[in-house]
Formats: structure tokens, C-alpha cells, sequence
């Protein structure tokens, strides 16, 4: 619902929008709450207007008629040395894979509309265990290619996890392959072991 | 109406048309709601025609609606009404790309309210990025063959919960306001506002169930 509402951050926003292009259901569902947003627009109670905004807006017109007629550039793939990414990514800043432990690599996203956006990708080789940890706010990530399983199942590529701040998880990829994803945490990682402690503030997730 | 000169009035055929938007006229001067129908009539003669008449008149209904909006996020009624100016000049822009089997009317309108809502965000974040992207933010409304039909089901749902559990849901809809805050607006207890606007979704999410 914070999706469609638009009150949703930046960072988790992308993934989820990540999620919703292959994903009918999900759709559907975002359709049902934007119609909601709808009905409560009409619902809600008129604030006057100052007297001149109508005139002022109407006086516009001709300039949108001049302008260009509305079209959507010719859009490049959005990738990351060779691999294809999500379209969401469109616009955002990708960093270069860096690594960030034994099979783990992470690249940085800068998301244009919030500067403080806590957005990565990930690539973890096959068998590979992420660090067991939890949250601080609800963490999403989307999954790019490969796969990776925790207590509460398999994800897959297209699928959405979505842990609250009150779960803790250790995600172990899985053997056949490595696995890329993007995530995005609307507050910071809480590690429980050391090594863990210890990267937070070098890589600043 | 009368100091909207349009341009296009010569060339509009009479009849039934015609009769139908005076009957959406005179059902605003009432101060009535237009039904669905009527908002997509004007719709299309926006888009068609390029009529300013009925654009106005969608900007006499949507304008001081999406004024509350906004001012929901900016505590400026300049700021908010440069927003709502910026809405409606997007919806005349892109009104050819409504398509009411897809959504409503109000619901196309809010989506575009979000999206420049959002925009407005990184802007002011970042004032260096004078560019426009409009279309970076998310336009997910489709798929419906049904919109239409979605956007009544949940129109009818909203309707059949109580005052008191629309107000919470409407609250927490339209405002970046934490439960605490609206707890203060309201004047009742955290725990009341948690509980009730967990009751009032649980409840419209029953409603919407029941109806598809």
C-alpha cells in the first residue's frame, strides 16, 4: 500500500518496482490500492482554490500545446559488466563490483531522487552464506538471477522478499549457481557476529 | 463558466453530446458529485477535442481535491496549488493516454498526483536535476481489462466501512505521518490508532475479497 500511496523510500521502491514487472499479481494488487488512492482523492474534502488558478492554468495550455508532443526516449538496457539488470534501475548510479568477502561482491546504487538511499546489488558465489543478521526497518530484495534459501524458503529470479525489522535470517545461496540480487533496507543491517560489525561501517550497508 | 472562451465551441456537433455535457454542468453548480461515466465523458473530450470546458471543469472538481493532497506533504497552499497546476497541465498533456478501461478517472488523476508528488521529492533533494523524467516514477496502473470494474469494486468497498475507519485509512493513505502523529491529530491513544487502522484494512481488504 505505501507503494501505490508513493510514501514508500526511494531505495525499496526500485525493488519493488523490480518485482512488479514480472509479476501480474502483485500488479493487480498495486492496481487495487492506486484505485483506492483514487476513491480517497474524490472523497476528500475540497481546499479552495486561490481565484486566479484555473485562469492561470488555462493561460498554460497553449504553451503545451507548442512544446514537443510527449515522447518516451529510446531506453538502453541497464547493466552491470555484461549482466542485465532490472529496468528499474533506469537512471540510478551503479558502482563497479566490489569485493566485500571470501565469494561476495557488492556494488553501491545511488537512486537520484534520495542521496541517502541504502540500495545494493550482491553477487554471492555458490553455498555461500550472507552473514546472519537482522534489521533495522523492513528490508526488500529482489532476485536477479540464481537463487538463495533462508528458515523461510527458496527465492528465486523475479521473486520479492520482504523481511520486517523484527526477522532474523541467514540466506545461504544455492549450490547450482551464483546469485545476484538487489536490496534495499529502509534502515541499516544489525550483524550479529563480529566480521559483520566489523564491514558495516567500511562498506556503509 | 463563462470566462472560458474556447476556440473549439464552433465546431462541436449538437446533439446528444452536447446535452449531456450541460447536464454535467448543472449537476456541479449543485455541488454534486459527476458520476464515473461523467468524468470520463470529459475526459475524452479533452483528449479528442482538446476541449477547455471540459477541462475546466475537471480542474473545478480534481483542483481543490488534489489541494488537500498535496497539502498533506507541503504545509504551503502557493506550493500546493503550483502542484495541482502541475497535475492538471500533465493531464491535459496526457490525456490521450487515458484509457478508462484501464482506470477511472480519479484514479488515473492520483497516480499522476503521486509521480509528480515524487518528483517534486528528488528536486528538492537534488535542484541540480533540472531535467524532467516523468516517467521514471511508477505508472503501474494497467492490466485492467477490469479497471473500470476495480475501481467501482473498490470504490464500494471504501464506502461500506465506517466513518470512523475511513478517516483512519484515509489518514494513513494520503500522509507521511507516523501512527503517533495521526494518534495527536485525532486526539485518541497509539494503541487505538494501531489497532484501528489494522481493523479498518483487515476489513476493506474482506470487502474487496467479497466483491471480485
Amino acid at each position: 500500500m505505501r507503494y501505490a500511496a508513493g510514501a514508500l523510500a526511494a531505495a525499496p521502491a526500485v525493488v519493488v518496482t523490480a518485482h512488479l514487472a514480472g509479476c501480474p499479481v502483485c500488479r493487480a494488487r498495486v492496481g487495487e490500492y492506486e484505485a483506492l488512492g483514487g476513491a480517497l482523492l474524490e472523497g476528500t474534502e475540497p481546499t479552495q482554490m486561490s481565484a486566479t488558478a484555473l485562469n492561470d492554468t488555462l493561460a498554460m495550455l497553449d504553451d503545451e500545446d507548442a512544446a514537443a508532443p510527449f515522447a518516451p526516449p529510446p531506453l538502453a538496457p541497464v547493466e552491470i559488466e555484461g549482466v542485465r539488470l532490472p529496468d528499474a534501475l533506469r537512471g540510478c548510479d551503479i558502482g563497479r563490483w566490489r569485493w566485500i568477502g571470501p565469494g561476495m561482491k557488492m556494488s553501491r546504487v545511488g537512486v537520484p531522487e534520495d542521496p541517502e538511499a541504502n540500495l545494493i546489488l550482491l553477487k554471492v558465489g555458490p553455498g555461500r552464506a550472507l552473514p546472519d543478521h537482522g534489521h533495522v526497518g523492513t528490508e526488500f530484495t529482489y532476485i536477479i538471477s540464481g537463487s538463495f534459501s533462508d528458515r523461510f524458503g527458496t527465492f528465486r529470479p523475479g521473486d520479492l522478499a520482504e523481511m520486517d525489522d523484527d526477522v532474523e535470517h541467514q540466506p545461504v545461496v544455492d549450490k547450482d549457481g551464483e546469485c545476484i540480487c538487489l536490496a534495499a533496507l529502509e534502515g541499516r543491517m544489525r550483524f550479529k557476529n563480529v566480521i559483520g560489525r566489523m564491514l558495516q561501517p567500511i562498506f556503509g550497508i | 463558466m463563462n470566462e472560458v472562451s474556447s476556440p473549439v465551441e464552433s465546431d462541436r456537433k449538437p446533439g446528444v453530446k452536447a446535452g449531456r455535457r450541460l447536464a454535467v454542468v448543472s449537476s456541479m453548480d449543485t455541488g454534486q458529485a459527476p458520476s464515473p461515466d461523467a468524468l470520463v465523458e470529459m475526459m475524452a473530450q479533452v483528449a479528442q477535442r482538446r476541449d477547455r470546458q471540459a477541462f475546466a471543469l475537471l480542474f473545478r472538481y480534481f483542483g481543490p481535491r488534489l489541494k488537500t493532497f498535496f497539502l498533506r506533504w507541503t504545509p504551503s497552499s502557493a506550493a500546493a496549488e503550483d502542484l495541482v497546476q502541475e497535475t492538471m497541465l500533465t493531464v491535459w498533456r496526457k490525456a490521450s493516454y487515458f484509457d478508462a478501461g484501464r482506470a477511472g478517472v480519479a484514479t488515473w488523476i492520483f497516480t499522476i498526483a503521486r509521480n509528480i508528488r515524487i518528483d517534486h521529492l528528488r528536486r528538492q533533494r537534488d535542484p541540480l536535476s533540472l531535467q524532467p523524467e516523468p516517467d521514471i516514477a511508477p505508472e503501474t496502473v494497467e492490466d485492467g481489462v477490469l479497471g473500470a470494474e476495480r475501481d467501482a469494486r473498490v470504490r464500494s468497498a471504501l464506502t461500506a466501512l465506517s466513518p470512523e475507519q475511513q478517516t483512519i485509512i484515509r489518514l494513513s493513505y494520503f500522509s507521511e505521518k507516523s501512527q503517533t502523529e495521526i494518534a495527536d491529530e485525532l486526539g485518541i491513544p497509539l494503541g487505538t490508532v494501531k489497532s484501528r487502522t489494522r481493523l479498518a484494512m483487515n476489513r476493506l481488504r474482506a470487502l474487496l475479497e467479497e466483491r471480485s
